[in-house]
């Protein structure tokens, strides 16, 4: 009887060195290996709880007065099994973390913060996109300003030469003007001064008119 | 209230100078004082016209004014005449642009009898603006702005005779008459050229002959461009010339997408007028044109 159970102490040692060892490879392989190791350590631990069982039996077939040891040995070994059993579930889920750790280095954070850092970063780029869109639209709008202004600059200047022209053609008229009233001043004092000889000379030869014709009464009155 | 009033007043007035031109048209009273009579008839029909302006109805008023200026022509009172004439199609532009354009063409003929060609211009600009709005009659006013252009050089009021010209030449290619609106931007273009006040303007009409000749045929546009260039050298820094670039690329490879894109790029910086969206629709037709595929 305790051969049998010496022999399962054996095979539950190996059993659970080999489990051990692909708990400890499992976090570090992916994929199908993975799954391949996982369904393995699974297996060996049906076995292994097999074993258990079977070493319970045996056991209770022990008499009583070496049970304790045996219990005791039992009990270790039931508690070796949850602690596989333990790490086996850890390995499966943890593997992330390991990874995660090999691939970034020594990066010393979790998942969580890394998204933070990812989300502040683009929210930063993003701002700078915006604000060099921003000096963009700003930019053509200027030079759409200055375009405008220059148009205006233009149109203003050919009103100005219109005016110029104008102004010119005015003074010219405004010369001839005055050219042509200081010539009919002058005419109007020619006109004047004729006028003003014309009746001196009426006047002149009303008088002689009347002198001849009182010289001729008073011959007339001498000669009766 | 007050309109209706002064109506009635300029009828009356009417009437009375009618009455006068009557009477002295007879024998006795031409002999006795009929001079007198007819200007003070004249007095009366301005007075009745500016009456009738008063109460809006402005083809009485055109028809007072005429009157007004009939006697005077009668009295040979040519300047005064012409005023009239004036005055009466200034109110008729605003009832009967025909009668208007009627009384306007006497006085330009008054005046160019007197040798006063510069407001004889004038006038030929207004008749060919109402030909323009109002009777839309392109041919018309092309003829008329031409006039002015003519007396206007005659005159040495460059800058107005450029003025009529580019009208000219606006409604020339309106009509497809290109070679005459060419020949007509690349004068004016060469006669700014080198006046400093109005050399930012050259390239604009630099480029609006260009776009013509692009009309006509592109081999044109690419040789006129060179000789704008060689003549005036900000006109190749100018955006309309890398813009006319752009298009004669893109009607060579018959592509009108990049040919609406260049347009596209330009019009978002400075708009472009309806004359000039005219013209390029008309060039991007001829590429569509050779393409042979309706889009």
């Amino acid at each position: 009887m305790s051969s049998d159970f010496e022999a399962y102490e054996q095979e539950f040692g190996t059993l659970t060195a080999e489990i051990t060892s692909k708990i400890g490879r499992i976090p570090k392989l992916g994929g199908e290996e993975k799954t391949q190791l996982v369904l393995n350590v699974d297996k060996q631990l049906e076995e292994v709880r097999e074993l258990l069982e079977q070493m319970d039996l045996e056991v209770r077939e022990i008499p009583v007065q070496s049970r304790g040891m045996y219990n005791s040995r039992l009990k270790s070994y039931k508690q070796e099994m949850e602690k596989l059993e333990k790490d086996f579930k850890r390995s499966r889920i943890a593997y992330s973390d390991e990874v995660r750790n090999e691939l970034l280095g020594d990066d010393g954070s979790s998942s969580e913060s890394q998204l933070i850092k990812l989300r502040e970063e683009r929210a930063h780029l993003l701002d700078n996109t915006e604000r060099l869109e921003r000096s963009s639209r700003r930019l053509e709008a200027g030079y759409q300003i200055a375009v405008e202004t220059e148009q205006i600059g233009q149109e203003i200047l050919s009103n100005l030469h219109t005016d110029r022209e104008k102004i010119q053609r005015s003074r010219d008229r405004l010369r001839e003007t005055d050219a042509n009233l200081g010539k009919s001043s002058r005419i109007l004092t020619g006109m004047l001064r004729r006028i003003i000889q014309n009746r001196i000379l009426v006047f002149i030869l009303g008088a002689i008119i009347l002198l001849t014709i009182v010289l001729a009464i008073y011959f007339n009155l001498r000669g009766h | 209230m007050d309109n209706s009033g002064k109506e009635k007043e300029a009828m009356q007035l009417m009437a009375e100078a009618d009455k006068k031109v009557k009477s002295s048209g007879s024998f006795l009273g031409g002999m006795f004082g009929g001079n007198h009579k007819v200007e003070d008839a004249c007095e009366m029909y301005a007075r009745a016209a500016n009456m009738f302006k008063m109460a809006k109805n402005w083809s009485a008023a055109g028809n007072a004014f005429c009157q007004a200026a009939r006697l005077h022509m009668q009295m040979q009172n040519k300047l005064d005449a012409a005023t009239s004439f004036v005055d009466a199609g200034n109110a008729y532009k605003k009832a009967d642009p025909q009668e208007a354009i009627n009384c306007l063409n006497a006085a330009i003929d008054i005046y160019t009898d007197m040798g006063r060609f510069t407001i004889a211009a004038k006038h030929h600009m207004t008749i060919a603006e109402v030909y323009e709005s109002e009777l839309v009659d392109i041919e018309k006013a092309i003829a008329h702005y031409e006039q002015a252009a003519d007396y206007y050089k005659g005159e040495e009021s460059n800058s107005s005779a450029n003025k009529c010209l580019l009208k000219v030449g606006f409604y020339c290619a309106q009509l497809e008459q290109y070679p005459k609106a060419i020949e007509i931007f690349e004068q004016v273009a060469t006669s700014t050229m080198d006046n400093p006040l109005l050399k930012y303007n050259a390239k604009e009409y630099f480029w609006k002959a260009s776009l013509c000749h692009f009309i006509v045929d592109e081999l044109n546009a690419k040789l006129a461009i060179e000789k704008y260039e060689s003549m005036f050298p900000a006109f190749s820094d100018s955006r309309e010339c890398k813009l006319l670039k752009k298009l004669l690329e893109a009607h060579e490879e018959q592509n009108s997408e990049a040919f609406t894109e260049a347009v596209k790029e330009f019009d978002s910086i400075s708009r472009l007028d309806q004359w000039q969206t005219t013209m390029l629709l008309r060039i991007k037709k001829t590429i569509q044109g050779d393409g042979g595929d309706l889009k």
